[in-house]
């Protein structure tokens, strides 16, 4: 552990010294992982104006999609509608993001490399949100195990 | 045995385009009196307050999640015969297997369509109203 963190030290003080800014490295690493947060705000912001005003336009739509020949485009516009799950998705992955960073902030500021432990509420039962696409169970594998006995 | 289209249905989520999203889905549906709630505090509040026919609710929020508020309505004796649908980004198979233990109905994971809710709500009703 002692020797972790003094390789830790090592590679730190070269990095500094490799780019010659010994003084000010903490304090720009934390600014600039404070600006990532912000754009992540950022992020999650649009995707919720976009969802909302892509919503009232498909609502509209549904709205006068009421005859028989409009059957396909009820169907387009639930599509539509279903689609804007993307903000709830793009905020919990979003949210993952800025908990880490979070996470690593704190550890700067404690001048400390190791990230302290999560500030999240506890669950009985750990969560972790959206999977990345190649670890992702489908519907039928999540019906396949539900269907099973016990 | 359908669902009477007068049930009232509560949607838990603390996204609120995705309660929009699937407010809109059951009006197409035949359900029209939905009600929302963003978290399960919230939630289980409401539904000590009102008899719902059918629960749709995330799993991922604060302070009580979706996880905890099934097992609050499956031990509470008036409540604990709500069918409950959990819709969640969560598919990790311990935590399916962990809300099926603990009562769930069925099982949606995001993101999903409208054939899919329908199916969920088919398989516990045995058709849309």
């Amino acid at each position: 552990m002692g020797r972790e963190a003094g390789g830790t030290e090592t590679k730190r003080a070269a990095r500094q010294k490799a780019c010659g800014c010994e003084s000010h490295s903490v304090a720009a690493e934390i600014t600039a992982l404070v600006n990532t947060l912000r754009e992540l705000a950022a992020i999650r912001a649009t995707a919720e104006d976009a969802a909302a005003r892509i919503l009232d336009s498909a609502e509209g739509l549904l709205a006068l999609a009421d005859k028989e020949e409009a059957k396909k485009a009820e169907d387009a516009i639930l599509s539509i509608m279903t689609a804007c799950g993307f903000h709830d998705l793009v905020g919990q992955r979003v949210t993952k993001i800025t908990q880490t960073l979070d996470r690593v902030i704190a550890g700067r500021l404690n001048d400390d490399d190791t990230p302290g432990p999560s500030q999240a509420p506890q669950s009985e039962i750990a969560l972790e949100g959206p999977a990345l696409p190649a670890d992702k169970a489908d519907q039928a594998q999540i019906d396949a195990l539900f269907s099973e006995k016990n | 045995m359908a669902l009477d289209p007068s049930t009232p249905v509560l949607v838990v989520d603390d996204y609120k385009t995705m309660i929009r999203i699937i407010r809109n889905l059951l009006k197409q549906l035949g359900f029209a009196n939905v009600d929302e709630a963003s978290d399960g505090t919230s939630a289980l509040n409401m539904m000590r307050e009102k008899d719902y026919g059918l629960i749709i609710s995330d799993w991922n929020m604060e302070p009580m999640t979706g996880y905890e508020l099934l097992r609050e309505v499956r031990a509470d004796d008036r409540l604990s015969r709500t069918p409950f649908i959990m819709v969640t980004a969560e598919s990790k198979t311990d935590n399916v297997i962990a809300a099926k233990k603990a009562g769930v109905n069925n099982y949606i994971v995001k993101p999903f369509n409208a054939a899919t809710l329908k199916s969920k709500i088919d398989a516990i009703f045995g058709g849309a109203p």
